[in-house]
């Protein structure tokens, strides 16, 4: 069952449209999650990863509106069979989005204190999302949420269910995220930035207990992350994003030691390594992120590439190039 | 390099900032939070010392007490003017802070938060020239011009307003103020750590760049372990507000001596998917400053515990020239260093 696909993103286009102009989060993105597998969605702030994963779990706030693609959702029953729902046909509030949401597709957040309810205890807010989607009673209820803080390593579960958001600190609120979004046993968990906001030590022990409840309950994830270093640990395949596009997808071993798409490897050379001292200036990329109103055209990424091409880059768009079956790259280099 | 790193530029000792804990309606004393007790090390002239260690450790304490920000409760702070040669910084009276801080100048983590919205570029960085009356008129004008040209900004973008920049060029602004009176020294308070990847590199290659045209020193703060080990010289690690190691910056990262050390470097995503992952995760949480544990106060989370942690205090001590620890068996340990990233 490893390799069944579970969710197919195919040329998603997220458009806000404001008063100023049509931003362009997303635009164009087609990847696949495969079950019990693990995707790395890598890109610096305004590249449009979060919109994906809003896009995906059908949470984007006017203005933004997915303007066209597919989102296809391969729903398991518990019989064993499958049902394709295309996520992007559904009404947001919907009964069926709603049986997605949270019980088939979890999301973490990166900041726990805002996306954690301040008025509720933490069990309140886990129960709330047991109750809704399980058949089951308040009791039986807050005895899962107790199992399930136990499961995310909290310590004193029995306390720690009543308790406000602000009693805990950062890494066990990450922890109560971790709780309330497996409480009901996902087959895809979306993580965004789950540990930017943690200290190295406390981020250390949360992608831990993500690796072993992965293996524990089988479920797939989406790491979306900029750390470079979390994206090696973490997963097996990863996506490049650039102002709104996948630039690169390659199995993480093959991205990190042969990026492609010179983003990537301008972005491998940019960061400091640990254990490689030397006074040596960063390679640094020239240039910043540009507007979202004012995206270059062809290659966005050509005012900043090394390897711009006069005359091709610019003018027009880098087809996807097919390197070989899990790999692919949108640049004119491997034309 | 030179050997003139052997001159301190700030020397700090035995630093403490202690908060009192006032309970109930008498208002009665209850304790103390020690946010920084007991800290001391030296920043070497023209140099870089990076000061690591995890939120709530007392390292922007220690930094905001060596500008006087935040009054110290105890100990001194010894900075070495080029011109009026040692002043303790913790007894200056307001004039002689004044004259301080032509010289010591600080850059925060969030440039957004760290400037006035409502001030354009030229208001912000032509603040402390105005304020400190070092230069006015057509001056004013050419030196801000002059310090944004220094840290890679337009001069015709000086009339806008920080929202028009992005977080990068932000950083940048911030850092154009901090050097407008040509500081000696620069506290750089996670200057870093809100800005994008490809922007880090950028504003990193400025900060050393500023460093070699300004023989500047800098107090580099900060929770990211690689960034620290590319920008800085020395290297101390903070531990619920006291010093736990401190070693030049190869010696610390490669043959570390303190166990906490050693799991803050495991603990580092590495960069490097086919890496040999043995990360040392630690059990628990940093403990509260309010109610410290006994003893050494990593014992409770440390895997080379022996009794005698939890009951004595271990002090910092030199165990090779250099390299101080804070650890009962620093000698007695074999504790793993980084291991280089291979690609």
């Amino acid at each position: 069952m490893e390799n069944e696909q579970l969710l197919e993103v195919q040329d998603l286009k997220t458009y806000f449209y404001t008063e100023r102009g049509v931003v362009r989060a997303v635009d164009g993105v087609t990847f696949d999650v495969k079950r019990g597998r693990t995707l790395g969605v890598v890109g610096e702030s305004g590249c449009g990863k979060s919109i994906t994963s809003f896009s995906v779990l059908r949470l984007l706030q006017k203005p933004g509106r997915i303007v066209s693609g597919q989102i296809l959702y391969h729903k398991r029953e518990d019989d064993g069979n499958e049902e394709v729902l295309d996520l992007t046909n559904l009404n947001p509030n919907s009964v069926t989005m709603r049986s997605v949401r949270g019980a088939e597709i979890a999301m973490i957040f990166q900041e726990p204190m805002t996306s954690l309810d301040p008025v509720y205890t933490v069990g309140n807010q886990i129960i709330e999302g047991i109750t809704y989607h399980l058949k089951v009673s308040q009791a039986e209820a807050r005895d899962m949420a107790i199992a399930m803080l136990g499961r995310v390593n909290m310590p004193e579960p029995q306390r720690v269910v009543d308790s406000y958001p602000h009693q805990l600190s950062g890494g066990m609120r990450q922890r109560a995220m971790i709780a309330m979004a497996l409480a009901c046993r996902p087959s895809l968990l979306i993580a965004d930035e789950p540990t930017t906001a943690l200290d190295v030590t406390t981020e250390a022990q949360i992608l831990e207990l993500l690796r072993d409840l992965q293996k524990e309950f089988g479920m797939a994830i989406m790491y979306i992350t900029h750390n470079l270093g979390v994206v090696a640990e973490m997963v097996e395949e990863a996506i490049v994003m650039y102002m709104g596009k996948v630039v690169e997808r390659a199995p993480v071993r093959d991205l990190f030691y042969d990026p492609k798409h010179p983003y990537m490897v301008a972005l491998l050379q940019s960061i400091p390594k640990l254990g490689r001292k030397n006074r040596a200036r960063l390679q640094a990329i020239s240039g910043m992120v540009p507007s979202p109103f004012a995206i270059p055209p062809g290659c966005p990424f050509h005012p900043r590439c090394p390897k711009f091409m006069p005359g091709v880059c610019e003018m027009s768009e880098p087809p996807v190039i097919d390197l070989n079956s899990e790999r692919y790259v949108r640049c004119f280099l491997y034309q | 390099m030179t050997d003139n790193h052997q001159q301190p530029i700030l020397e700090v000792k035995d630093l403490k900032k202690h908060y009192p804990i006032i309970k109930g309606f008498n208002r009665k004393l209850v304790g103390y939070t020690k946010a920084v007790d007991g800290v001391s090390f030296t920043v070497p002239a023209a140099r870089t010392l990076g000061l690591v260690g995890e939120s709530g450790c007392g390292k922007s304490t220690t930094g905001h007490c060596i500008m006087r920000g935040i009054e110290p409760t105890a100990g001194q702070v010894i900075f070495h003017d080029r011109e009026r040669g040692p002043i303790d910084v913790a007894q200056a009276d307001p004039n002689m802070l004044r004259h301080l801080r032509l010289n010591m100048q600080m850059v925060f983590q969030d440039p957004s938060s760290s400037m006035n919205p409502r001030m354009t570029v030229f208001d912000i960085v032509s603040e402390p020239l105005v304020v400190n009356n070092v230069a006015r008129g057509k001056e004013l004008q050419d030196r801000v011009a002059e310090l944004l040209r220094v840290v890679g900004l337009l001069p015709e973008h000086m009339h806008r307003f920080p929202h028009a920049f992005s977080g990068g060029q932000r950083q940048r602004i911030a850092v154009a103020r901090s050097l407008a009176l040509r500081p000696q020294f620069i506290i750089a308070d996670e200057p870093v750590s809100a800005l994008d990847v490809s922007i880090q590199a950028q504003t990193l290659n400025l900060l050393q760049d500023l460093q070699e045209q300004f023989d500047l020193s800098y107090l580099f703060i900060s929770h990211d372990l690689s960034v620290v080990e590319h920008v800085s010289d020395v290297v101390a690690v903070m531990y619920v507000g006291k010093l736990a190691e401190m070693a030049e910056t190869e010696e610390l990262y490669h043959n570390p001596k303190h166990p906490y050390t050693e799991a803050l470097l495991s603990s580092v995503p590495n960069p490097d998917p086919e890496a040999v992952k043995n990360r040392i995760v630690l059990a628990g949480e940093v403990p509260s400053p309010r109610k410290p544990p006994t003893g050494c106060y990593f014992h409770p989370r440390c895997n080379y515990a022996i009794p005698d942690c939890a009951e004595n205090a271990p002090p910092l001590r030199e165990i090779s020239p250099g390299h101080t620890v804070a650890c009962h068996l620093a000698e007695k340990l074999t504790l793993r260093g980084v291991t280089a990233v291979r690609i």
